[in-house]
């Protein structure tokens, strides 16, 4: 039911990773789209260029390439943004996208905001610290938006959006979002063909908040088949019983339903009090980008 | 007439640019004319964009509207399809696509299908179109009008065929999506539209011209693949996937005498059937027609088949 997938990149018969059959996409389709994507939220906004944090992991790189190819790496800024606790590997892994493309880069080390608000000895839990460092990223690339004249481009997958694996108003902060309806092993299909360092594909995915946390280690899941699952589950309606005749386990099929529900609030526009004759969002309804609306 | 020269416009409009896109269906138009087009079709709502929302009603347009002469003056010696908001003079807003003849609006045809579901929600912001009518042009074969929709319910085409329409045209504001490998040209939707395109050509045995959009509104971003289909169901021409340009394709009308002769599927249609049979499903399904001889015990009124589990109590109507 799944194959692996990177051969013929250099690495002999080794798979760089199982990519489900299911998931499957046409790659230079996919990335037609997004690259026309990209362009016209810009042009739309009225800007050139593009702004994103860069992690040395995956789904940053992919968008990065993506940028890089759609407008040209010139008008793109990555901001490589360290936590003291960060693994050296994520950063060594961004530089090596800045050089392949050959974009601006900045390094902006945000040790000294998190620590300066909970203190170096502080007993704030890993999810607090670990949210708040991703919201100090978030500041930082939305200042660089103003002094690099771009906007952000966001990098969250499918995957981590429909779970809730996301810091709201963090890393899922962004003017445009590029990769959001790619599953992670769509984003590992697509960063293959488009060139991403093979280091970046192999490794193992992570929110790099404390030294050697894991996203399949921290959730319990493995990507192909949550991906499948919430394939299935959310693209295709499948119900809990047919969940079950496809092969999926029961218990996690109801786990991952809760953590899709739980983390609805994440994929919303915070609701506004009805009141007024017209509403935004819910009774004024105009596109965001339209005659007048552009920058300049 | 026998040879046709048909124009793709397969643009990206501006969305609510108004101005800006009256003035790039010009001056497509004059390329068109230079390239000897003899008719010359524009996506759905190309005058507009698709995304409109709440501003559907700010770009609406009468069709005595000043904004659209330039426009129409362009089509002297040729054959147009534009598409625009229209407003009707009771204020309803349509998605019409009007047939423009030298100089004149020949003929409006107005959306009948309005999608209201998934990514869709055009009943919000617009009308749904009455009337479904071919019309004579100066090409010399009769023409079909329908906008994307339209062509997702079968009725249509079959309509347009039996009334006299030998090139069926549709106009699309298409999104691309279900992006698996295992579709045709890496796209669900494109897979899907090839697969009716084909099959209402060969079934009507009429031409089937499709201009479907480029461009990016929101999220969304259309896919183009514009078509020309022979009445036999060959495609005579597929314009690129998401991008933009002025394609032309000469067409013989001949090939619709030459497949309905070979082939009379037309000539073989029971529409007097059609009509006594749907008019019994409609009388069913309100409740007014008389006893459903075919119907199994409990089921619903017009529907011949009952539930699985069947109903304890009929239902009352």
């Amino acid at each position: 039911m799944t194959a692996p997938r990177g051969e013929g990149t250099g690495d002999g018969n080794v798979a760089l990773f199982e990519l489900p059959d299911e998931l499957a996409i046409d790659t230079a389709v996919a990335q037609r789209v997004i690259e026309g994507f990209i362009r016209g939220q810009l042009r739309q906004a009225g800007f050139e260029r593009a702004v994103l944090a860069l992690s040395g992991g995956i789904d940053s790189a992919l968008v990065a390439y993506l940028v890089a190819s759609a407008i040209g790496p010139e008008r793109l800024l990555c901001v490589l943004m360290p936590y003291r606790t960060s693994s050296p590997d994520s950063k060594a892994d961004a530089e090596a996208v800045v050089h392949a493309l050959g974009c601006a880069s900045e390094v902006v080390d945000i040790t000294p905001m998190v620590d300066g608000y909970f203190g170096v000895d502080s007993d704030a839990s890993a999810l607090r610290r670990g949210n708040f460092a991703a919201r100090m990223r978030m500041s930082v690339v939305y200042d660089r938006s103003v002094t690099w004249s771009g906007l952000v481009v966001g990098t969250s997958n499918k995957t981590e959006g429909l779970i809730g694996y996301t810091t709201i108003f963090g890393d899922n902060a962004s003017a445009f979002n590029p990769i959001g309806d790619l599953y992670k092993s769509q984003v590992r299909q697509l960063a293959v063909a488009m060139g991403v360092p093979t280091t970046i594909i192999r490794k193992a995915p992570s929110a790099d908040l404390w030294p050697g946390q894991t996203d399949e280690g921290e959730g319990g899941f493995s990507y192909p088949m949550l991906d499948r699952l919430l394939f299935w589950r959310i693209d295709k309606r499948r119900s809990i019983e047919e969940m079950e005749a496809l092969g999926f386990d029961r218990a996690t099929v109801e786990r991952v339903d809760r953590m899709v529900a739980t983390s609805e609030f994440k994929r919303q526009v915070p609701p506004i009090a009805k009141l007024g004759p017209r509403t935004s969002g819910i009774d004024y309804l105009y596109p965001r980008r339209r005659p007048g609306s552009a920058r300049g | 007439m026998n040879r046709v020269r048909i124009a793709l416009a397969q643009l990206a409009p501006k969305l609510g640019a108004l101005e800006d896109n009256l003035e790039r269906h010009r001056a497509v138009l004059a390329e068109a004319r230079e390239r000897g087009a003899n008719l010359i079709v524009f996506p759905e709502l190309g005058l507009t964009g698709y995304l409109l929302q709440d501003l559907a009603a700010d770009v609406a347009m009468r069709l005595d509207d000043p904004r659209l002469a330039p426009l129409l003056a362009e089509t002297h010696g040729v054959s147009a399809v534009v598409s625009f908001v229209e407003e009707s003079a009771d204020h309803r807003l349509f998605i019409a696509a009007a047939l423009v003849e030298d100089g004149q609006i020949r003929h409006v045809h107005r959306k009948l299908f309005l999608p209201t579901y998934g990514l869709f929600d055009e009943r919000r912001f617009f009308a749904a179109g009455d009337l479904l009518r071919a019309v004579p042009s100066s090409l010399g074969a009769g023409i079909g009008l329908a906008v994307c929709e339209d062509f997702w319910h079968l009725a249509v085409p079959q309509v347009l065929a039996l009334d006299g329409a030998q090139i069926l045209i549709n106009v699309s504001s298409s999104p691309g999506r279900d992006l698996a490998s295992t579709n045709e040209v890496g796209l669900g939707t494109a897979t899907s539209w090839r697969t009716m395109m084909r099959t209402y050509a060969q079934l009507t045995t009429s031409f089937v011209v499709f201009c479907n959009r480029v461009g990016v509104d929101e999220s969304i971003s259309f896919w183009g693949g514009s078509e020309v289909i022979a009445p036999n169901g060959e495609a005579l021409f597929s314009a690129p996937l998401y991008e933009e340009g002025l394609f032309t394709v000469d067409v013989s009308l001949g090939d619709v005498r030459r497949e309905r002769i070979a082939l009379p599927l037309l000539r073989d249609e029971r529409p007097e059937l059609h009509v006594r049979e749907l008019q019994r499903i409609v009388d069913e399904r309100a409740g007014l027609g008389p006893v459903d001889t075919t119907a199994e015990p409990g089921a619903e009124p017009g529907l011949d088949i009952a539930p699985l589990a069947p109903l304890t109590t009929p239902l009352e109507r």
